[in-house]
Parts: C-alpha cells; structure tokens; sequence
C-alpha cells in the first residue's frame, strides 16, 4: 500500500525509531469499504450551519501509517450537487507519525489545542507534550488518532467555492465506530467539528466487504 | 547472376567440408581448408549459418577426436596436427559465439569432451584457442552442467583456475558461473578454495577480473557464510576493491561489481549499509543505462535487484530521480525487448511499495508508454509493462481518481487476458485484479469487456490463471451495486461458483468465497444473493467452513455468513444453520474452535458473526442465544472479555452484553 512522502524536516514523521509493537491495532470498523455518516458543523460568526457528511473508507495501510477515502459533504449551500473530495490521513501509530503535524501550518501549540479536545485524549497529554508521544504505546488504547486531508475534489471543479486547504483533527473510537474530528484550517473558522457514525446500509448488524491489492 | 554466386558459394563450402572428412585429404590441406573455413566464419553470422547447414560441426569435432586419439596413443609434438587442433578449437569456438543454434550443434556433436581433454595439452597455444572456444560455449545458457561435486572434477576445476593461462582461468571462472546452482554445490566450491582464488583473480587481468566477478556472484548468492569468508579476505581488502570497482572506467566491471555488492547485501543485510555505498550503487546503474551494448541491456535488472522489496533503496533510489530518467530512456526508445524489459520491470520494482514513486510515474505519464508496451511482439516486454501496470495501480489515490479508465489501457488490458503466453495472462490478470476496483459506486469499465473473459479464465485448467480471474472477480465485486452483481453472477452462475468454492485449490477457494462475501455485502437486498433454489451454494460454504484447515479460506467463510448474519431473520437462521448445522454434533465444537484460534482475524470475524445473531430486537435472537448458550458458546465469550486483540475483545464484550440480554430474562 501507498505512503506519503513528507518533507524530510517535519517532526511528525518519525525516524530511527525502533521498531515495536506499541502501534494501534487494526480495527475491524476502520476498514475497507466502511462507511460512516453525520454531520460537520460550519458554523461562523455570521450563522449556525451544518453540512450532512458521508465518509467511505478506501485504502488502509497499517504498516505504513496511511489510510484514504472520500468524503461526501451534502446539503452545500453553493454547489447543485452533494461534493466528494478524496482525502489521505496519517494514523498517529508514534511509528510512522506522532501527534506533532509538522506541516499544513500547524504549529505544536496547534496541535495540542486540538487533540485536547478529545476526551480520549487527556489520558495520553503528558507524553505528547515532551515529544509528540513518540514514545506511547497505543497499542491496546481503543481509540484511534488520525489526521485526515482531502487532496482534491472528485466530482465539482475546484472554484466550486469551496476550500481543502486545512485538515481534520480525527479520533475514532473502536468501540462504537465513532469519529469526530476537528476542522483546521488558518483561513477558515476554528474548530468546526465533524461528528460521524458508523452505518450498516439498514441492516441488522454489520457486514463486511474486502479487497485485496496484487 | 546472384543465384549462381549463392549457389558457387555452396558448392565451395561443400567441397570444403568434403575434403576435411576425406581420409585421403592430406594433413597440410585439411590445415589450409581449416583456416579457410575460420576465416570465412569469424564475424559473419550468415556463413556460420550456411556451414552449420551443412554439418560442418560433426566434421570439426571428428578432427579433434582424432587430435585427441593421437595425444592419448603418444603422438604428442607433432607440429601439424597441434595446428590443426588450434584452427579446430578456432571454429568450434566461432560457432558457438553468441549463436544459440551453433552452440546446440558443438554440444550435439561432442566437442566438449574433446576440448576438455585437450585443454591439458603441452602445447600452450592449443591450450589456449581450447580455451577461448570453451569460453564460448560456457557463457552459452545451453553449456553442459559441471559437476563439482565429483572430486576429480574440483581438482580439474582448481587446475583451471590456477593456470598461469588468462584464458584457461577465465574458463575455470566462466565453469563456475555457468554451474553452480545449489547450496551444497557453493559450499563445496568454498570448501576447495575456490572464493579465495577467484578473489585473488580479481586482480589480474580485465578479462580474469570481469570473470571471477560474475562468478564471486554466483557462490555467493544467498550464503552468508560465504559473503563471511569473502568480505574476511586480505581483512577487508577485497570487499574494499570491489567497492572501487564501480567506479572502474570498464562499463562491464562496473556493472559486474554492483551485482556483486548486491548480492553482498542482499545476503547479510548488516553489510554496506553506508549510503553513500547504496547511493553510489544506484547512480553507477544509471550511468550504465546509457550504454549502447549489454551492458546496458543488464543495469536494469541489476538495478532491480538492488531496489526490490526494499523500501529504503527504493527511497535512494526515488531521490536519485530513477523514475525520471527511466520514464526518460522510454520516451527516447525504441529499444531492442531485452532493455525494454529490463526498463520496466525497474520502474515495476521502484513503483512496488512507495506512493510517492507511483505519484512521480503517473505525472511523467507512464501509463502512456505502459499502453505501447501492451502491443509489443515480446512476450516478455508484454508482461514487463504489465506487471509495471500492477504496481501503479496499487495506487489507490489514482485509482480513485479514475487515471486508469482516463488512459483507456483498459481495452488493451483485456485483450491480454487472450494472449497467446500464459506469463502474459497472468501478469496482465495481476493488474487487472487491482484495477477492476472502482472505488466510484458507478460500473466499472469492466464489466462490459472483462466480465466475460474473467469468469471464462475462472474455469481454466491452470491454476495460476484460475486463482488470479476469481481474484479479480472478487475485487470487482467490491462495493458494486445490485445490478452489477446480478451481471456477476449470471455470468458466472451459481453452479460453477459453487464448484469453485470446492477447488482442489485452496487459494481459488479463499477468492470465491471473498467474491460471495462481496456479494453479499452492501445494501440489506443483497443477502439474497447468496440463495439460490436448492440451497446449494449456502450448503458448499458451510461444509467448507467445518472441514478446512486453511486459516485464509476459514476466514472468508465466516466473514460469508458473519454478513449473511446482519440481514434479515430468515436471513440469520440460514447463517446460524450453517454455523451450528443440527446433524453434526462436532460443529459446536469447531465454532469454539474458531473463537480459540490463534489467529486474531478468525477470531475477530467469528466473534462479529455472533454480534450479528445475537444483534437486539431480532425476533428470533433469543432463540439463537440459547442454543449459542448451549453450545457452550456464551462461556467461551466470557474467557474473550480481555483477548489480547483489542478489536476482539470489544466485540466480544458486545457480543456477550447482547446475550446476557436475553439469558437474564
């Protein structure tokens, strides 16, 4: 499976680490064809607003730190149709990628503001503020942190109006297969938060599909 | 007239060969005839053709033997007859440079042995045209196999090795190169002093050099031990000079060297980590790329041989801008197949792990040259560009983005599944398993032209082409809409996919039953699939699922009627029937099985298809529990309450809070 190349100067990606076995485990509700739904609320100081959100889960790669999928924002006031963007995350497994972004204008300061606001999170604070939490073991911590960012727009041409320049703060829970995830972007407004579910397509249970790559 | 010329010329050739077989030719004429014959045929393939033709090599090698004969019966010293050997060894070596049909005729005819006798001639200069001719034929693929492990062929061996001859050394080298093969066979040559001779001869003559290269390769490939005892030579000295070598101003040395140091590394990975080292490596590649010979026929696969299944060189080698300058030597072709090849099966090994390399071969438009490539008259370029196709489309970011269908290389891509090769076949179903999954929910693009061919490959003889079309049926199936599973599965049809769920082959059974699973995934309708009128296909999967040991197939299975399991109540019970068949008192058993595997992914799909038997307000979960309680189930998943595997243990949890709903009331 695919990895992203980083600048070789971000703190995010980790290097020379040992490796171990203090990873997230794969989870079997963040996997291929997943697909979960809710809301992203893009309220500013003019108006409450929020979007319906449909996030399917496309590639997973563990080893690497990387998963992707795409992202279906309906009821957008500017566009005719619900827009699809396709977006690539980094799993924060201290493996391949820490807590610190390193990148896309956040700053540690940054990083830090948003992870804070995970409930989840506040167990693992200490660490993190030394030095990203390199050295935590996440391995049997049931939630999981991911940055997610949208690449490109999938279906409506890119002055749609609409902007991908920031990324999510993202945490999913393996329990329940609920992510939230906070908005980042210097241009836009802080902290708009994404709320999904997982969905079983009204079944009563859950299913699961697969490929497998040559 | 020039038929007449040909035909002059044919004649002059026949009578020529005619006096060299006549006993009555004599000896001074047969040497004159001799070097005519050599002179004619150095460097021209179409006479060597011609006098091949004409069954000159018998004649050639019946010389010899008489050579021979008159060495065994004392006849030693005789000035003509030791001509005649050199001129005879000239042509047999001629015949056999670089012309495989040549080569066949020497081996046919014998001359082997004969050469092999004469090579310990007194005679220095029959030595040595013996051995230049035996050069030739042992840098053939077709040479005869020597056996080293015969201990009077090891000393004959060490004997060639330790002439003070540059061509009898070289041949002792060349032996090597060409023979061993096995593990017992390098030991043995190690054990006889063979590594520290032929790194003693590494600095000898060019020749002597490049051969005991090539050779220094060969013992050492996978055997550590070896490599040990290499890089312990002169302290360190050796592996220090072959370091230098890959800047020496010989292109063959320098390519010679890198393969070396690769199969160093290859071997014991702790040696040469330096990056200048690997750099070095990947850079002096590049350069060889440019030459026009075989040199640079080869770099290509010696630079894949570097970088494969190995992230960290392919991140040098990213960096040192190989994807450009290969993608740049494609767009600068044609080139002959070999380095076409060659060129694609580095970019395949560059682009196999690294998403970035996959990013950098699309923006340089690789799929371009990959859809040339696709009609090409080799087989092996055909497969090449294939396999290169299969490794860009693990790019699921591209995939995405619909890159593979904007570039229609789809249509070319299904007229491979008709090649006449069947490595073309099963390269060209490699990368068509990876593009058929449409990420989009619209019909793939392969459900008009490929379904057909796919489900016909399903059926083939060959398991190889078998397992790979039920693969790619399974990866087409991902996330597909109703309609295009009833396409799937019409024209696959339930009996065959019962039969294939039943293959001798247990990789073909994983794929059918992750296509049914596949099936039956998505919207709640889709269960339905998996019905057919006599129950047939549902009866197969549980059968399998209770006398299979292979975990892969285990897996899928359970994942079948896991999925099964979240539809509706008929639709429950026909997965719990399945599971927990009434019949057969060892299936609780085995479901217990199931949740005690040591595998957390059978554990896991297990646990999930409880999660879904026993999901709250199903009219008939009560029922399930109890038998589940029975079963003896419910007291297993209490022991799974703090599995090691995180993902199993939470679903245990829910799995079990579902049950207790039901047993505490």
């Amino acid at each position: 499976m695919p990895v992203r190349v980083v600048e070789t100067s971000s703190p995010s990606q980790v290097s020379g680490t040992t490796p171990g076995n203090n990873t997230p485990p794969p989870c079997t509700l963040l996997s291929v064809g997943q697909g979960f739904s809710g809301t992203q609320n893009v309220s500013s100081l003019q108006k409450d607003e929020a979007w319906r959100v449909n996030v399917q889960i496309q590639g997973i790669d563990h080893d690497h730190g990387y998963l992707c999928g795409t992202m279906e924002a309906l009821n957008v006031p500017m566009a005719d149709t619900p827009v699809v963007t396709f977006w690539e995350g980094e799993i924060v497994d201290t493996k391949n990628y820490t807590f610190f972004t390193g990148k896309w204008g956040a700053t540690t300061e940054d990083d830090i503001k948003h992870w804070t606001k995970f409930q989840s999170f506040s167990p693992l604070l200490s660490k993190v503020e030394v030095d990203g939490g390199k050295t935590l073991d996440l391995s049997n911590y049931p939630f999981i942190f991911m940055r997610w960012k949208e690449q490109y727009f999938v279906n409506v041409g890119t002055d749609c109006g609409l902007t991908i320049a920031g990324f999510y703060y993202v945490c999913f829970s393996c329990s329940d297969g609920s992510i939230n995830g906070f908005y980042y972007d210097p241009n836009s407004s802080p902290f708009q938060k994404l709320e999904l579910k997982s969905t079983n397509d009204g079944r009563s249970g859950f299913s699961f599909s697969t490929y497998e790559l040559q | 007239m020039p038929s007449s010329a040909s035909s002059s010329r044919q004649n002059h050739a026949e009578q020529l060969i005619a006096r060299l077989n006549s006993v009555e030719t004599p000896p001074e004429s047969k040497l004159q005839d001799l070097r005519n014959m050599k002179n004619q045929i150095i460097g021209s393939r179409t006479k060597k053709l011609d006098y091949l033709s004409l069954g000159a090599v018998p004649c050639i090698v019946s010389i010899l033997s008489i050579v021979v004969a008159s060495m065994h019966s004392g006849g030693g010293g005789d000035e003509l007859l030791e001509l005649i050997a050199i001129q005879a060894a000239a042509i047999i070596g001629s015949f056999a440079c670089r012309l495989e049909s040549g080569v066949e005729a020497v081996l046919e005819a014998g001359a082997c042995a004969f050469l092999m006798i004469l090579i310990t001639h007194q005679n220095e200069k029959v030595v040595d045209a013996v051995a230049r001719s035996l050069k030739w034929i042992y840098q053939s693929k077709l040479a005869p196999k020597f056996y080293f492990l015969e201990e009077k062929n090891m000393e004959f061996l060490l004997s060639l090795l330790n002439s003070k001859n540059e061509n009898v050394s070289c041949l002792g080298a060349n032996i090597i190169t060409r023979s061993c093969q096995t593990r017992m066979e390098q030991q043995a040559l190690s054990g006889a002093g063979v590594i520290t001779k032929l790194a003693s001869l590494l600095d000898g003559s060019l020749s002597q050099r490049e051969a005991s290269l090539e050779s220094l390769s060969v013992v050492m490939k996978k055997n550590p031990e070896i490599i040990t005892k290499f890089l312990g030579y002169q302290n360190g000295g050796a592996v220090n000079f072959l370091t230098e070598l890959i800047k020496d101003k010989h292109p063959r040395t320098r390519l010679l060297a890198c393969a070396c140091l690769i199969v160093i590394r290859n071997s014991c990975t702790t040696y040469l980590q330096d990056s200048r080292i690997k750099t070095g490596l990947v850079q002096t590649l590049l350069e060889l790329l440019e030459d026009p010979d075989q040199v640079g026929d080869d770099a290509p696969f010696v630079l894949s041989s570097l970088i494969a299944d190995k992230e960290d060189l392919q991140m040098i080698a990213f960096e040192c801008q190989v994807i450009e300058k290969l993608c740049n030597y494609l767009e600068a072709g044609p080139f002959q197949a070999k380095r076409l090849q060659g060129i694609f099966l580095a970019l395949a090994d560059m682009c196999s792990e690294l998403e970035c390399c996959r990013d950098r071969a699309f923006s340089l438009e690789a799929l371009i040259y990959i859809k040339d490539a696709l009609k090409h008259d080799s087989a092996d370029v055909r497969t090449a560009a294939c396999i290169f196709l299969r490794n860009l489309s693990r790019s699921v970011k591209n995939m995405s983005a619909g890159h593979f269908t904007n570039a229609n290389i789809t249509s070319p891509m299904v007229q491979l599944l008709c090649d006449s090769c069947p490595s073309v076949q099963i390269a060209a179903l490699g990368a068509i398993c990876n593009m058929v999954i449409d990420f989009t929910a619209r019909e793939s693009i392969f459900m008009q032209g490929g379904l057909k061919q796919l489900v016909q490959l399903s059926k083939s003889m060959v398991s190889a082409i078998r397992v790979n079309a039920i693969w790619a049926l399974r990866n087409l199936a991902f996330l597909v809409n109703n309609r295009c599973k009833e396409e799937i599965l019409l024209e696959l049809t339930m009996p065959t996919l019962t039969s294939l769920i039943c293959d001798p082959e247990t990789s073909v059974q994983e794929q059918a039953l992750a296509l049914v699973r596949n099936l039956v995934d998505g919207p709640s309708d889709s269960v339905k699939y998996v019905f057919d009128e006599a129950g047939l296909l549902l009866d197969a999967i549980g059968k399998k699922l209770h006398s299979t040991v292979k975990i892969e197939v285990l897996i899928q299975g359970m994942y079948v009627l896991s999925n099964i399991a979240s539809g509706n109540e008929i639709e429950k019970e026909a997965a719990m029937n399945q599971l927990f068949p009434q019949c057969w008192n060892n299936t609780q058993t085995s479901f217990i099985k199931f949740l005690q595997s040591t595998d957390s992914r059978l554990r896991i799909a297990a646990v999930w298809a409880l999660v879904n038997l026993t999901f709250p307000n199903s009219p008939g979960a009560c029922r399930r529990v109890i038998k589940l309680l029975n079963a003896g189930i419910i007291s297993q998943l209490k022991t799974m309450v703090n599995d090691p595997c995180l993902d199993v243990k939470l679903r245990a949890r829910v799995a079990l809070a579902q049950s207790m709903v039901f047993s505490d009331a």
